[in-house]
């Protein structure tokens, strides 16, 4: 069974999604409960966990899933505001596409004919997205919006000091939107007396960062049954599991890890041990036993007090142990034990293959090792002594329910994740025509096409079979190459890729969008009939059908700019070939740099709708001004969701308002919004959402295949077998 | 068999709270935990009609455990009194009532849960603070140097428990046990930490409660086939013990990875057994005279150590180790080659004991913080539910330690805490409205439903349709029987509050509970002299209460700000 793939059936699906985590968006989000197969329940604010958990089947969901959780991985942040921007961006697309329905009718087209003509058209406006994804979104970033930027460093000096008060705003506004309403507070101040804690010199936050981020999981202890406010942190380390012996010792403690037995066995693996005689088994057994002895008196001699193992050990050993007032901690995981030696510095102890004596190398210090009880569940607490920037510390996170903890959990890494992100520099390339008329006054030729005067019948055919090889063509060379320029014929979209700063023949993206003021559009633009009076037939239709009904958009706030346009949209699918020298464009090379943040609240999203529209209005090409326009509406989808609760002076058109005319009169915006979030993970998430929406769009076809699943396959068989 | 399956989508819901069912399924719950309540509450009988044991119990642990629940955000509650109980032993009802009426309390308000969940973590900080303050008159001091509190809080916490079926008589004779075998837990001399040592509780059903004792060191039960072959013991000052954790079976422990080829005629459980006579020679000659083993001991070896006068027992299991070894005060011994003579440890005294039809094997330590708590009773379900209670009990009297207060029982604390939350809300109402957009009304409607979801609580302890009055001075729990005759005046009846601190002989200003009444402030400073004069006090764990009422209050909250609830229905 096949399923046309369309912007209304996404449009649905995202709609479906948005009623869902629009209710847990921002500040005054609400929490869900989802219950696992298994009978637990888990508390989420989280959006990409809770998309998880609907376990969707409808095939555009699941591409948008699978898009959210790849945007998840990099930054882990911003599932929620993803499905509500995608949806507004469908909608604004959808929009279009109603008032434009009429000028792709061709009386005598069947239906499935305009189906194939429609997903044409969704993939000349997919490919202006990545345009604009990958061209104008860097520019009007770099050289717009950059001017609010705040920064969450104290100082713009190479040394990059954290400033407490920055790392508050910030931790608290992202909090705010993911846990419980009367615990984000407390988990914030948690965090961030827990980075500054570990954090022992000022400007090395981003190892310390990374070390918590990837060893999260071992630095943090979930208790439940007690209230969240008794969550705290807890100097050392702290590892999951008991003493198999404890010898209390007091000062510096010296400690060995080991990653095999202590006791020899028989044989090793691959090797055989034979026995010729009960003796020699005895004597064998006697030797181990006076061997293990010897290496554990050795360790004693050495002043070792504590023994970590990634193994078991066998009971003799912790025998030893325990005579030689040796404490033991066995079956450290891999994970520990990386986190240990990445903390001290610590190789393990290699057992000597001889019983010689001879000094350990492989020992550090710890300044305390005890037992510590919470909830009558006993740990181990060590108190490494560091040897890199990072001083260990735990977070112990307690809740009444697992599923309250482990949201927090959640977020607290998240969080780690998102911290990590601001302190890296995100790059900016973009193409910037010198002279913006480039376009327009470049010499153009009009290419002639084989198809474009066919009938369209013929032409459904040669989409039809050329259409996949082409997406995943495509797909994989955008990926790859971001390559602004592609020659777009109208059927066939070979992307390719072109060495720069060449003067060479520059095949240029052509969804052309007239998008004009009423009175220009009444007639066939004389500048398109110049360039094209070779095809004059063709053009006539076209702009004819491009005499659609006069839409208004509809832009809910009174005395904007942006009502006075009228517009009215119409797309063109063109077919152009414009010459263009590579010496007349230049490639720009900029960055967002690390620490860059703007309040919340929709600040972002409204500073980039402003200067979206700003562009839009100077921009000469129809179809970037087209796409930036519906960007920059979908943008203030979520400043309304976020304002949706307040009431007067707070609502959200008042807030709107005063934000564009105090960026009218250049004066800086007051947000009444304490907390801070980060320009990057914005950024990153606004690609990601384009790139998703291209996704979606280049599909024309859903193919429902009914094998099974290859797993069950290869099980079944073997069970036959 | 494993099969991998296509998972099917979930189903979500919306605002979950509002819907029938989570209403039905959440007043079911809160009546059924009600009614359980406080030591008139009634008793509940879990039981699977397929079959397997019954059991009769009013406490939440039980109770909740067996109580399959379907509705997510009622699992959300059930799981969360669970855990508290897992940490506190005592309270669980107390939460969970507490939270169910808060639930329906603030369902009822039509408020926006933004504004009710930071109300009520306002109310609950208010609350918290008054507790933990020195002005707090619902909380006393422990005075150690007496019995007299710690006895109160164990017999308030055997009261409150009426599945275990114990008549007055026997409530005093457990409550004093449950004390001694804590007492005996505290070891001598403390230094800066200490660490306490452990009751170990052994039940024995179909005894008659007053049999109940408790016995100094550990007691192994032992069959009589076993008990015949341990020979009459010898009598001396001080027994020495090998305490062992490996197996002494002689089977052959982890030889590698790699493969053993065994030459024919070479018999390698001789070999072993040699070892295992050599071990057994070595303890003979160091004069052991009791040797453990948690694992098994090989029969020779037994016949070997019983020829040369040694007891031996085995199959102790590991729960019985630790505090085995601290009884012996030794390390157990992980070695079958030669024994450093540090590692034997030595008991004061062995005997063989004989409780009900059950023998067993009792060692008494020279000094040590371990102690037998033998308890009896009638029949398997009451004795399980006595068990869990002297847990309880137990754990209550180490959280009391650790913060030496107690709070007022049976009711008091509550109706006196709403007094005060009325009081400080009605006057000083800035204090809450400082830095918030919230308005007076708002308050006064959350507060309202605060106190009486408190004062409902206080009243699920009256289960014989009696009523509740409350004083106008102190702000106490007062019960009044029902079907009072009309002609006698009402008021004049209640002698004593519901903690027992105070008689009625005072004047005080009677009003019904859940009764419309001018906010007064209640008496703060609670004067020991009053502490003195009562003899028998209701008294809560401090530290059990606390965090119970924390919890239930932040799960309410929780409950409160579902939006919609995801179910995996794979």
């Amino acid at each position: 069974m096949a399923a046309a793939g369309s912007v209304t059936v996404a449009l649905h699906v995202a709609e479906v999604l948005e009623t869902i985590v629009s209710g847990c968006l921002g500040p005054e989000g609400r929490q869900v409960l989802c219950t696992k197969p298994t009978g637990e329940v888990l508390i989420s604010r989280d959006g990409g966990r809770l998309l998880k958990a609907l376990h969707l089947e409808h095939p555009v969901a699941r591409v948008m899933v699978a898009c959210v959780s790849s945007h998840l991985r990099k930054t882990g942040d911003g599932a929620k505001t993803f499905i509500i921007f995608l949806c507004h961006l469908l909608r604004g697309l959808r929009e279009i596409t109603d008032k434009e329905k009429d000028s792709f009718l061709f009386e005598n087209i069947q239906t499935y004919g305009r189906h194939w003509k429609n997903c044409c058209q969704w993939k000349f406006i997919s490919q202006a997205l990545l345009t604009f994804q990958t061209q104008i979104l860097d520019y009007v970033m770099d050289h717009y919006l950059s001017r609010n930027f705040l920064s969450i460093f104290s100082s713009c000096t190479k040394e990059r000091t954290l400033c407490r008060n920055s790392l508050e705003m910030l931790l608290e506004a992202y909090f705010c939107g993911r846990v419980g309403r009367n615990n984000h507070n407390l988990i914030s101040q948690l965090m961030c007396d827990y980075v500054f804690k570990c954090t022992a010199c000022e400007s090395r936050f981003e190892e310390v960062l990374e070390i918590v981020d990837d060893c999260f999981v071992e630095l943090k202890v979930s208790v439940t049954g007690l209230p969240v406010s008794d969550s705290r942190n807890i100097a050392g380390l702290v590892l999951q599991r008991d003493f198999s012996v404890y010898c209390p010792a007091d000062g510096d403690i010296r400690i060995v890890i080991v990653t095999e037995t202590i006791q020899p066995l028989f044989s090793i693996s691959g090797s055989e041990f034979i026995l010729n005689s009960e003796a020699q088994f005895q004597t064998s057994q006697f030797w181990i036993t006076e061997r293990t002895k010897a290496i554990v008196k050795h360790l004693q001699n050495q002043n070792v007090k504590l023994l970590l193992s990634t193994v078991k050990q066998p009971d003799l050993v912790i025998y030893c142990a325990g005579l030689n007032g040796i404490s033991v901690v066995e079956c450290l995981s891999p994970e520990e034990l990386s986190l240990i030696q990445r903390v001290i510095g610590l190789a393990p102890f290699v057992l000597p293959e001889a019983s010689s004596q001879y000094e350990l190398s492989h020992t550090a210090l710890v300044k305390f090792c005890k037992p510590l009880i919470l909830r009558s569940k006993r740990y181990v607490h060590l108190g490494l002594m560091s040897t890199c920037s990072f001083i260990p510390h735990c977070i112990v996170l307690c809740g009444p329910v697992q599923g309250l903890v482990e949201q927090h959990e959640d977020a607290l890494h998240g969080a780690f994740k998102m911290l990590r992100q601001v302190f890296k520099d995100l790059d900016l390339n973009y193409v910037m025509q010198t002279s913006d008329q480039n376009c327009t006054s470049g010499p153009r030729i009009y290419k002639n096409s084989r198809e474009s005067n066919e009938l369209p019948k013929s032409v459904n055919c040669s989409i039809q079979r050329s259409y996949q090889d082409t997406v995943v063509k495509n797909k994989g060379e955008l990926a790859k190459t971001q390559t602004n320029l592609k020659v777009c014929s109208n059927l066939i979209v070979p992307s390719i890729k072109l060495e720069k700063n060449v003067l060479c023949s520059t095949p240029k993206v052509a969804v052309t969008d007239s998008y004009q003021t009423d009175e220009a559009l009444r007639c066939s633009s004389p500048n398109k009939g110049r360039i094209m009076d070779d095809h004059e037939p063709f053009i006539e239709s076209n702009s004819a059908n491009s005499k659609t009904e006069n839409t208004r958009r509809e832009i809910s706030y009174e005395n904007l700019q942006v009502k006075k346009l009228a517009t009215k949209d119409s797309i063109l699918p063109l077919r152009y070939k414009s010459i263009a020298m590579c010496s007349s464009q230049s490639y720009y090379f900029s960055s967002i740099p690390a620490g860059c943040v703007l309040p919340v609240g929709g600040n972002f999203e409204i500073l980039l709708h402003y200067y979206l529209l700003n562009y839009a209005k100077k921009c000469q090409q129809s179809e970037q001004t087209m796409v930036s326009r519906i960007i920059a509406n979908a943008l203030l989808g979520i400043p309304k969701i976020l304002y949706k609760s307040k009431k007067g002076n707070y609502s959200f058109p008042q807030v709107y308002l005063r934000a564009l005319q105090a960026l009218q009169t250049s004066q800086p915006m007051i947000s009444n919004q304490t907390g801070l979030e980060s320009v990057a993970g914005k950024y990153q998430l606004l690609t990601s959402v384009l790139q998703c929406l291209t996704n979606i769009l280049t599909v024309d076809l859903v193919i429902n295949i009914k094998r099974q699943p290859q797993e069950v396959d290869d099980q079944d068989s073997e069970e036959e077998l | 068999m494993y099969r991998l399956e296509a998972k099917k989508p979930s189903t979500c819901s919306s605002d979950p709270l509002s819907g029938e069912r989570a209403r039905a399924s959440l007043a079911a719950l809160r009546g059924l935990l009600t009614s359980c309540y406080g030591p008139a509450g009634r008793l509940k009988q879990l039981h699977n009609g397929q079959g397997g044991s019954v059991a009769t119990t009013s406490q939440s642990a039980a109770l909740l455990a067996g109580l399959p629940v379907s509705h997510p955000t009622v699992k959300v509650l059930t799981a969360a009194v669970r855990n508290h109980v897992a940490c506190f032993s005592d309270g669980g009802l107390f939460t969970a009532i507490l939270c169910c009426n808060l639930v329906e309390n603030v369902q009822r308000l039509g408020l926006t849960p933004t504004t009710v969940i930071k109300l009520n973590k306002h109310l609950l900080s208010l609350c918290t603070s008054y507790l933990k303050s020195e002005v707090c008159a619902c909380r006393i001091p422990v005075d150690f140097s007496s019995t007299q509190i710690l006895l109160s809080l164990v017999r308030s916490i055997l009261t409150s428990k009426p599945a275990c079926m114990l008549i007055a008589k026997e409530v005093d004779h457990i409550s004093t046990l449950i004390l001694r075998a804590f007492l005996l837990t505290i070891p001598e001399n403390a230094q800066e930490h200490i660490i306490l040592g452990k009751s170990i509780i052994v039940p024995l059903k179909g005894q008659r409660v007053i049999d109940s004792a408790v016995l100094p060191g550990i007691l192994i039960e032992v069959s009589e086939i076993q008990l015949m072959k341990i020979l009459p013991i010898k009598k001396a000052d001080s027994f020495k013990v090998a305490l062992f954790c490996v197996s002494l079976s002689g089977d052959l422990s982890d030889t590698g990875e790699g493969t053993l080829l065994v030459s024919y005629g070479v018999s390698l459980e001789n070999a072993a057994l040699d070892r295992l006579f050599n071990l057994g020679k070595q303890l003979v000659s160091d004069h052991v005279d009791l040797v453990l083993c948690q694992k098994v001991i090989h029969p020779s070896l037994k016949q070997f150590l019983r020829t040369h006068r040694v007891v031996a027992v085995d199959r102790i299991g590991v729960s019985l180790m630790e505090p085995l070894s601290k009884v012996a005060g030794t390390r157990p011994i992980g070695s079958l080659g030669s024994i450093s003579p540090s590692s034997y440890g030595s008991v004061k005294d062995l005997c063989i004991a004989k409780f009900g039809r059950k023998h067993f094997f009792h060692l008494i330590p020279n000094k040590a913080t371990i102690c037998s708590l033998l308890l009896c009773n009638r029949n398997d379900t009451a004795c399980d539910e006595l068990k869990l209670t002297c847990q309880t009990a137990l754990h209550a009297l180490q959280l009391t330690i650790k913060d030496p207060y107690v709070l007022l029982g049976g009711g008091c604390t509550e109706t006196h805490l709403v007094a005060y939350i009325r009081h400080k809300t009605r006057n000083e109402p800035e204090s809450f409205l400082r830095d918030e957009r919230y308005s007076q009304s708002e308050l006064q409607l959350t507060a309202e439903a605060f106190c009486s979801a408190l004062e409902s609580l206080a009243g699920s302890l009256e289960h014989d349709g009696g009523e509740i009055l409350t004083d106008g001075k102190y702000g106490h729990f007062w019960s009044v029987q029902a079907n009072l005759p009309s002609a006698v005046n009402w008021p004049d009846l209640p002698s004593r509050c519901g903690c027992g601190l105070y008689s009625s002989q005072e004047e005080l200003s009677w009003s019904f509970l859940r009764s419309a009444r001018h906010p007064f402030p209640p008496q703060t400073c609670l004067s020991l002299e009053a502490t003195g004069s009562a003899d028998t006090l209701t008294l809560d764990c401090f530290t059990a209460k606390l965090s119970g009422l924390q919890v239930a209050v932040e799960t309410a909250s929780l409950i409160l700000d579902l939006s919609c609830v995801i179910e995996d229905t794979n």
